[in-house]
């Protein structure tokens, strides 16, 4: 009889069962891949970004593929999130797993105004702070661009909740450990690491930018080595656990996070290709752990040799 | 919430049957049994590839022998040229059936079935199944650009319905296009109105639509949008929805891909 591993970890106060996340924004709200598999499975999910007000998003074409990498600009389209609490949470009572939601505000009082409106809901376990997202009344840069306007917006959030706070980090900055260690002090208890990186593709014969919004955001297995590195320099610059993503299609790419340090892991446009990846991602490290006698998924975490 | 389910399933023929233009049919008793006309399928290749990423949606041309699908599409880029190599017993993994189909006429109501192209892949599985459950009349309206890209008139006419053809350049069937029969047809005098049926590029199919609502004909689109996923996680195939207040815009994937004409917003197309 084989012994099971013990995938379980803690992620700033939160523990889930194993660390693998489904990444917001790529797994729609919550129970659209149910004919395909338990979400239960995993160790939390992540539900679409909500805004305070119903957001129509961007108009199409939204999407465009470039080698390896998907570009969307979505617009953060969403219900908002009165109707997700209302209308979209109760439908979720079968799924076991833990339920992140991701918020973005357009100034910061809206963000504060989200997380108290999350505070009342006990079926959620946890907040993910979108700060990759334009801060309107500062001329529309984004919030996490920025290191004041990120501790604000983070201390805003964890003012008005108990709930542990994840910020979600843009890597469209110059040095990301700045920003990083402005959320750790302002009181985040985890970071995740990293968002979409912003790029742009042209169809050279109508000379138009593929997407309608002209930049959008990539992702997918293009951007893994950079999600890598940026994990890596985050890890090693602050003490609040970090989740890696960026491109994990399988085991073996939530490894390499793992390794560099990355206490957990999510999965974002992979979920889009293979509506099983995240769950084969959990039986992937589990077998892992199994074939190489490792009891416990921490013993993993962060032990990449560099000598 | 659909019934769907992901398959690996093997090819059982894919061949070029015109310019440009594939039919590959597979085996799958379970995704056989499930389809409706004007669904469709997100298809990816069976062996593990990051190049091309996505899943490419193709409808589901035509059902045979309860267990038979087949799909019928145009090799435009990197995803369709690379299906077009694969050969029999080659793996596709398969995800459907997705989205909601067409909806049947009324008992008695004859239909119009209008394609353009590529448009004729879910309306050949949707006049296969009018044909069986409705005895009555169906007129197809068929365009190609030429000749060449003419495909499956045989396979049409032994289906037998008041098919009339036309190509651009007047290769074959009637010089034009398929909306320009419509202009005729809805120039005489319609005793018993018909329901519309549509698909094919987006010109057309907004030059349709918005002659059926102004003669205040039921029509029924397939749209296509570009997808990333075709299963509602994403978003990335939004249309602008008609005056519609609480939803600016619609999910090709979920709320579609078939429309009623008068949801969309036509000025935008
Ligand atoms: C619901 C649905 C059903 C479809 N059914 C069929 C079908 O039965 N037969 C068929 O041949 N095609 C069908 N299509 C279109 C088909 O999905 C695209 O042609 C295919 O994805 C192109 O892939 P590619 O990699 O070859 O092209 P790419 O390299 O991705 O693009 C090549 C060219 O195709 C255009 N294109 C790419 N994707 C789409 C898209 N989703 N819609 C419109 N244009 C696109 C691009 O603008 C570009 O000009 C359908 C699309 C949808 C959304
Ligand atoms: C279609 C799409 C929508 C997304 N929406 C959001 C969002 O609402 N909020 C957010 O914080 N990140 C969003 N993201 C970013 C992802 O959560 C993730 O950070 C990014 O895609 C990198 O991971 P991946 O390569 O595994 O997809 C979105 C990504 C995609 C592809
Ligand atoms: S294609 Fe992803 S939601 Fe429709």
């Amino acid at each position: 009889m084989a012994f099971l591993p013990d995938l379980s970890v803690d992620i700033g106060g939160l523990k889930i069962k194993n660390p693998v996340i489904t990444a917001s924004g790529t797994f729609g709200y919550g129970n659209e891949l149910t004919p395909f598999y338990d979400p239960s499975l995993l160790g939390a999910i992540i539900v679409k970004g909500l805004s305070l007000k119903p957001i129509p998003g961007n108009p199409p074409p939204r999407i465009a593929e470039t080698p390896c990498g998907l570009l969307n600009a979505i617009g953060l389209a969403n219900i908002g999130i009165k109707a997700f609490i209302e209308e979209r949470l109760p439908s979720l009572v079968k799924i076991k797993a833990p339920i992140i939601t991701n918020i973005y505000g357009h100034n910061i009082k809206e963000y504060a105004e989200i997380a108290k409106r999350i505070e009342k809901v006990d079926r959620i376990a946890a907040i993910e702070i979108n700060i990759s997202c334009p801060n309107v009344e500062e001329g529309g840069m984004a919030f996490g661009t920025d290191p004041d306007t990120a501790a604000k917006v983070t201390n805003q959030v964890v003012k008005n909740t108990t709930k542990p706070v994840i910020v979600k980090l843009t890597p469209n900055v110059t040095d990301i450990t700045i920003i990083a260690k402005a959320v750790e002090s302002a009181g985040a208890q985890a970071i995740s690491v990293t968002n979409t990186i912003m790029g742009m593709a042209v169809d050279v014969t109508t000379r138009r930018p593929k997407l309608t919004n002209i930049i959008g955001g990539l992702s997918g297995p293009a951007i893994k080595p950079i999600a890598l590195y940026l994990v890596h320099k985050v890890v090693a610059n602050v003490r609040i656990p970090v989740i890696g993503l960026g491109g994990i299609m399988d085991y073996h790419d939530a490894l390499e996070f793992l390794l560099v340090g990355a206490r957990a892991i999510q999965v974002g446009t992979a979920n889009l290709i293979n509506p099983k990846a995240a769950m084969e991602i959990v039986n992937g490290l589990t077998d892992f752990c199994m074939r190489e006698k490792i009891g416990n998924i921490n013993e993993i975490i962060g032990s990449l040799k560099t000598k | 919430m659909n019934k769907m389910l992901e398959e690996v399933v093997s090819i059982e023929f894919n061949r070029q049957i015109g310019k440009d233009t594939c039919l590959l049919g597979f085996r799958s008793a379970s995704l056989a049994s499930l389809a409706k006309p004007g669904q469709f399928l997100m298809i990816h290749s069976g062996r593990e590839t990051k190049d091309p990423l996505l899943r490419r949606p193709f409808s589901i041309h035509r059902i045979q022998d309860r267990n038979k699908l087949m799909m019928l599409y145009r090799i435009v880029g990197k995803g369709t040229s690379l299906l077009s190599a694969l050969k029999e017993n080659d793996p596709i993994s398969v995800i459907g059936p997705l989205g909601n189909g067409f909806a049947l006429p009324r008992p008695n109501e004859p239909s119009l079935v209008m394609a353009g192209g590529m448009g004729i892949a879910p309306l050949f599985f949707l006049t296969q199944v009018l044909k069986r459950v409705q005895k009555h009349k169906i007129k197809m309206f068929l365009g190609f650009p030429t000749s060449q890209e003419a495909v499956l008139i045989d396979q049409l006419k032994d289906l037998n319905i008041d098919l009339s053809l036309t190509t651009e350049d007047g290769s074959l069937g009637i010089k034009g296009l398929v909306t320009d029969l419509l202009d005729q047809y809805l120039g005489q005098e319609l005793t018993n109105k018909p329901v519309i049926y549509a698909c094919g590029p987006t010109p057309m199919l907004k030059k349709i639509a918005q002659k059926a609502i102004k003669s205040r004909l039921r029509c029924y689109v397939s749209l296509e949008g570009y997808m990333a996923c075709g299963l509602g996680l994403c978003q990335g195939c939004a249309v602008k929805a008609a005056n519609n207040k609480g939803k600016p815009y619609y999910y090709v994937c979920q709320d579609g891909p078939v429309f009623s004409a008068e949801m969309i917003d036509w000025e935008v197309m």
